[in-house]
């Protein structure tokens, strides 16, 4: 464990946890502005949060500690995937941890939690989403696993560390057809894990539409507070991981403060643009039936496997 | 070589994307698009070769198959009235894309031994030909609108004239003014026939032709 | 005599003792406990023989012309073990469980350790005959031990059909296999094969390698010979499915092994690619049947096709790497497919034991009508979700370790095998992707369904929790999944020894050793529960009531809400089914009756589903109905007058006498 990894171990959790907030804040401003209203402003997350974390704690009648432990498994599977993933610096605090897959299977784990938890409340709107969120997650992991592949083919590994190096090295590469396509396929994955627009609607609360909502239907006060802390976290965590996959520029190689700050600025500035644009796209994008997300999903799949051909073939 | 590359990735992405939309105007969009694509994948082996005549067959391309025939097309789909949308192929869309993946596999298979032939960085980039002409195919033989139908058919033509510049570097310039006069006049006696067919029957859902057996 | 004998020669001596200590009256705890002690002695034989102290043994007078020749090496070492690790855990789970008045006659009594002591004695067997032996002696105490709930319906006889008519067929194919390799060596012991491989004809190594792998693939309900296996395993006493799911079907894997690249020594590309390929479909095939499944033992027995499925990959990818002339990486590709045998054994045992449980608990298996057994079966709700955890490959659980290195092992492969590679690879790759994800919903319907919310009927109301031994049992397969998914370092050596080939190493992180990877399950466990802690910590400071209150669910102002409105697992598994509609294609059946008043007001909506195994329809079908008609067509010959009968034998005889005369 390098004195680099420990920094980005300490840092990189602090400025997720602070600033995913802002950045679905950011996110519903750029909406409202494009949308023609003025908005709530990008601190209007933390004042929800804050009222939240001040409100009583709430247990569903008939609900076990299923649902009473699901958030916090769900904010802590965030936070090691915080810890590990080299966001600021290139070393990681827990380089055995920071592999593609084992990041990838913690924020399923994290999404498992909660359908377990919507679950168990017993109620039709629960198992619907859990329903729902299982669905889509079974059809996203080929996806994301085959556009993995694409990725750590020309790096020869998974490790997160060794991806980001390489790609820091060979900066060339990126433009190339496999990187591209799997950039593409990745976008329709994170679209599809932190539940936006098309594949479904964070700010709905209409049976026939929602998934995410429907599972954390019976969370209140400091719960709630905690999953949608943990969603944000989600957000910019897998922004943070498309930003330093596909573009790791500014990322610190050394324990330096002043490379440390241009790292924390490099992410913010990275995963501000990535979240804007975002929110941008949703503007003119419908939600998709849900029976029509596995036509996107297939999409993406081929995309993705066409980036692993092209890799090998495309040499 | 990355220009070439980045050209044959738009190449492939236009025709997984003519087989992934429903919408018929977006599929024209897509096919002019990748008509585009040719262009500047002849265009950059022109500058490789630095050959006048490949800059005048990638200027001929870009005219035609991103102008012309795009425009043939949409005017088609202007007079096709109600039909604009491919609502049910014959194969749903998420199984068509699964297929297309099975095709390009088939196709990175298949032309190995043509790569293998004379390995340079042009002919590595043949199976992206070859995975075009099998999605056209693909397209034609599962679509149910003539107009997605002969988009599925211009596919395999844009296929083949890929596969022949990048094999070859160059068909020539007669050849390939012989083999685009010969796609537009198709798409002509195509167009003229599917307006018939629309005066006679009113619609151009080919399904709808099997009863003309009888 | 060195360790491993002695361990052997233990575990068949208590297993054939205890077999005839069924006659006293307290019979049900002294096989329960024989049947364990059996298994710790394989257990340890196993180990020993992992350890490096194999050895080998013939007495030739025991069974007719090639007599018996047992023999223990690290690859048989390991499945040895395995199969006694689960066997500790259903003997102790048996004292209690099969106290009930079918499972207490002796027949069925006497067959569980002869069970066993038949699974250990196969991967010792170092000749055919013995193999074969054991093989059959293995089938039929498995036969029994199926049908001994037989008074329960008429489709417990059923399964048993099915699964004696299929194991027979496997057998006789290994048996053809096998008789067609003996051909080809001076005598049926594997040294004599083995060297015999070497010099084999590739035409006759792959009629050989297909027949083996028919017969072996049949027993480890590799898709399409997987047609017993959702029958018998949920109509069998749950512990003997553990039994079966967890131990017998893994000797499949072993025989495949044993013969495949052990005794033909490897042999040509499209084998390998053939059990990947079946491997893949498998994999896929059964966790989809299983994720629509709402019977819970039927659910499980589905997965273990699938998981067998993920074992063919990893070994048909060591086979493919090792004709690339690749061995590092077929010893990682066989190391992951081996530990997932060995995971698998452990997290089926704890889910069949559990499912056990609630079936004791409450006499159902239907996941729709269970639900709300938290409050009332703790122990085995903590079980369950342990095992549903270790099976549906998230981190500190048992499979996702076994898979890392499985599409580790995958992505390296890549640039290994030129085109051949670069196509297996990815779908490889996509199949295990989308086993695992499917895996998640089916494994959290299992558990969220089945075991959350609030029970769906009386019996799952009423059910109350499981003796204390069949908690032991349980709580010995748990620890070992809790292990082998903290500390896979600590049975890695064992199993590289069994794979023959060191890919992996490390002690608390697993480090490739050939490519850059490292994985620690161990830091990243720690790792989650400490921010666990952190998380409820920081909650606890600052929120400011500590107390939680309790409330009323959200009911749209209509009530309280009841059971009937909760999701059922068949209502989770829908979109799924939609999904894979023309993968599947249910049987839908929606019976709409109106009130008589009005056409507008409906007074029930009657679903039914059906989900008939498509590839069964479509392979076992035609093939059982052309035996069908050669059955009436036969009748003819069958008027039911004795004389005839007789007649026929007198005719066969004479006839059979006048062709040798004549050929003569």
């Amino acid at each position: 464990m390098s004195a680099l990894g420990v920094v980005g171990g300490v840092v990189q959790p602090v400025l997720i946890v602070a600033g995913s907030p802002l950045l679905v804040g950011l996110m519903r401003q750029v909406r409202a502005r494009l949308e023609g209203r003025a908005g709530a402003g990008a601190g209007q997350p933390w004042r929800d949060l804050r009222k939240l974390l001040r409100k009583e704690r709430i247990a569903p009648r008939g609900t076990s500690e299923v649902f009473r432990f699901a958030p916090l498994v769900l904010v802590a599977t965030t936070l090691v995937v915080a810890v590990v993933v080299p966001f600021i610096a290139t070393e990681s605090a827990l380089d055995p941890v920071a592999d593609l897959f084992a990041v990838v299977a913690l924020l399923a784990l994290g999404a498992v939690a909660l359908a377990l938890a919507g679950l168990d409340t017993g109620t039709a709107f629960g198992g619907m989403g859990a329903s729902r969120e299982m669905t889509i997650l079974a059809l996203v992991e080929p996806t994301l696993l085959v556009a993995i592949f694409a990725l750590s083919v020309r790096v020869g590994s998974t490790n997160l560390g060794a991806i980001v190096s390489s790609t820091l090295h060979d900066p060339a590469r990126v433009i190339s057809p496999a990187s591209l396509l799997a950039a593409v396929a990745l976008i329709v994955v994170i679209v599809a894990e932190t539940g936006r627009i098309p594949v479904d609607n964070p700010s709905t609360h209409l049976e026939l539409t929602m998934v995410h909502e429907a599972m954390v239907l019976e969370y209140a006060g400091p719960d709630l507070a905690l999953v949608e802390l943990a969603s944000a976290m989600r957000l910019s965590v897998f922004l943070g991981l498309l930003a330093n996959l596909f573009a790791p520029w500014g990322i610190a190689t050394e324990a330096t403060p002043l490379a440390v700050l241009i790292g924390v600025l490099a992410l913010v500035v990275k995963v501000g643009v990535l979240g804007g644009l975002l929110a941008a796209a949703e503007v003119f994008v419908a939600k998709l039936r849900l029976f029509r997300v596995p036509e996107l999903l297939a999409g993406s799949f081929l995309l993705a496997l066409l980036a692993v051909a092209a890799s090998f073939f495309l040499v | 070589m990355e220009p070439l590359y980045l050209a044959c990735g738009a190449l492939l992405l236009t025709a997984v994307l003519v087989l992934w939309r429903r919408e018929l105007s977006v599929i024209i969009r897509v096919f002019a698009l990748q008509g585009a694509a040719l262009a500047v994948l002849v265009g950059v082996l022109a500058a490789q070769e630095n050959s006048a005549e490949l800059w005048a067959v990638a200027a001929g391309v870009l005219v035609l198959r991103a102008g012309v025939l795009p425009y043939l097309l949409r005017r088609a789909l202007a007079g096709a009235g109600e039909a604009q949308r491919e609502t049910r192929p014959l194969v749903n869309v998420s199984a068509s894309l699964l297929a297309a993946a099975v095709l390009t596999l088939l196709a990175y298979a298949v032309s190995q031994p043509l790569v293998e032939l004379a390995p340079s960085a042009a002919t590595q980039a043949i199976p992206v030909g070859v995975t075009v002409v099998l999605i056209g195919f693909f397209v034609l033989v599962t679509r149910r609108r003539a107009l997605s139908q002969l988009v599925g058919f211009l596919l395999m033509d844009n296929g083949i004239t890929a596969v022949g510049f990048l094999t070859t570097t160059g068909v020539g310039l007669v050849v390939e003014l012989g083999v685009s006069l010969d796609v537009l006049l198709a798409v002509l006696v195509l167009q003229v026939l599917t307006t018939r067919m629309r005066e006679t029957f009113g619609g151009t859902d080919l399904d709808e032709l099997r009863e003309l057996r009888d | 005599m060195n360790l491993s004998a002695t361990g052997m020669a233990a575990a068949v001596a208590v297993g054939l003792v205890t077999a005839l200590l069924a006659v006293i009256r307290a019979r049900t705890a002294v096989i329960g406990a024989g049947t364990a002690l059996t298994g710790a002695a394989a257990v340890f034989a196993g180990a020993a023989a992992l350890a490096g102290g194999s050895f080998s043994l013939v007495l030739p007078g025991v069974l007719p012309l090639s007599g018996v020749a047992l023999t223990l090496d690290p690859l048989g070492g390991l499945f040895v073990a395995v199969t006694g690790g689960v066997a500790v855990a259903t003997g102790i789970y048996a004292v209690s469980y099969a106290d009930t008045p079918d499972l207490r006659a002796r027949g069925v009594q006497v067959a569980l350790p002869v069970f066993v002591v038949a699974m250990v004695l196969v991967p010792a067997a170092a000749n055919v005959a013995t193999l074969l032996v054991c093989w059959e002696l293995m089938a039929l105490a498995s036969l029994v031990l199926v049908v001994a709930e037989h008074r329960r319906g008429p489709q417990v006889a059923s399964a048993g059909r099915w699964y004696a008519v299929m194991t027979h067929l496997g057998f006789m194919s290994v048996l053809i296999g096998l008789m067609v390799f003996v051909a080809h060596a001076p005598d049926d012991s594997f040294t004599a094969l083995r060297e015999a491989g070497r010099h084999l004809s590739p035409a006759v190594a792959g009629v050989v390698f297909v027949a083996a792998l028919a017969g072996f693939g049949s027993k480890a309900g590799i898709v399409p010979l997987h047609a017993w296996l959702p029958r018998a395993h949920p109509e069998a006493p749950s512990h003997v499915s553990a039994l079966m799911s967890a131990a017998m079907v893994n000797l499949g894997v072993y025989g495949l092994v044993r013969v495949g690249v052990d005794l033909l020594g490897g042999g040509a590309a499209w084998w390998w690619l053939l059990v990947l390929a079946l491997g893949a479909l498998s994999a896929v095939y059964g966790i989809l049947q299983a994720a629509m499944s709402s019977d819970l033992k039927r659910l499980l027995g589905q997965s273990t096709t699938e998981n067998m499925g993920l074992v063919l990959i990893g070994v048909g990818a060591a086979g493919l790497f090792a004709s690339f002339g690749d061995h590092t990486l077929a010893a990682l590709a066989l190391t992951a497919a081996l530990l997932h045998v060995v995971g698998h054994a452990a997290f089926k045992t704890l889910l069949f034991l559990a499912a056990g449980s609630v079936l004791h608990a409450t006499g159902s298996r239907d996941l729709d009508a269970l639900g709300g057994l938290r409050p009332v079966m703790p122990v085995t709700t903590a079980a369950f979700g342990l095992g549903a955890l270790a099976a549906s490959a998230l981190p500190p659980g048992t499979a996702f370790v076994s898979e890392w290195l499985l599409l580790q092992a995958l992505i390296h492969g890549l640039p290994a095998g030129g085109v051949t590679a670069a196509i297996a690879m990815p779908v490889a790759v996509a199949a295990v992707a989308l086993t695992a994800g499917l895996a998640v919903a089916t494994f959290v319907k299992a558990f969220g369904v089945g075991f959350l919310a609030r029970p769906r009927s009386d019996a799952a109301s009423n059910a109350h929790e499981s003796p204390f031994t069949m908690l032991a049992g349980m709580g010995v397969a748990a620890v070992v999944c809790v292990v082998l998914a903290l500390w896979p370092a600590g049975i890695l050596p064992a199993v590289q020894a069994a794979a023959g080939g060191v890919a992996v190493s490390g002690d608390v992180t697993l480090r490739l050793d050939q490519a850059t990877g490292a994985l620690s399950p161990l830091l990243l466990t720690l790792g989650l529960v400490a921010a666990v802690i952190v998380v409820a910590g920081v909650v606890r400071a600052v929120v400011a009531r500590r107390v939680r209150r309790e409330a009323r669910l959200w009911d749209c102002g209509g009530g309280p809400m009841s059971a009937r409105m909760e999701y059922t697992a068949t209502s989770f598994a829908e979109p799924l089914q939609r999904v894979f509609d023309d993968v599947v294609q249910p049987e839908l059946d929606v019976d709409v009756s109106h009130h008589q008043e009005s056409r507008y007001l409906v007074q029930a909506v009657e679903y039914r589903r059906k989900m008939p195994d498509r590839i069964e329809r479509r392979l076992y079908r035609p093939v059982l109905s052309v035996i069908t008609a050669w059955g009436e067509a036969g009748r003819v010959l069958a008027p039911g007058s004795v004389h005839r009968y007789l007649g026929y034998g007198f005719y066969a005889v004479c006839g059979v006498l006048i062709l040798l005369a004549v050929t003569r």
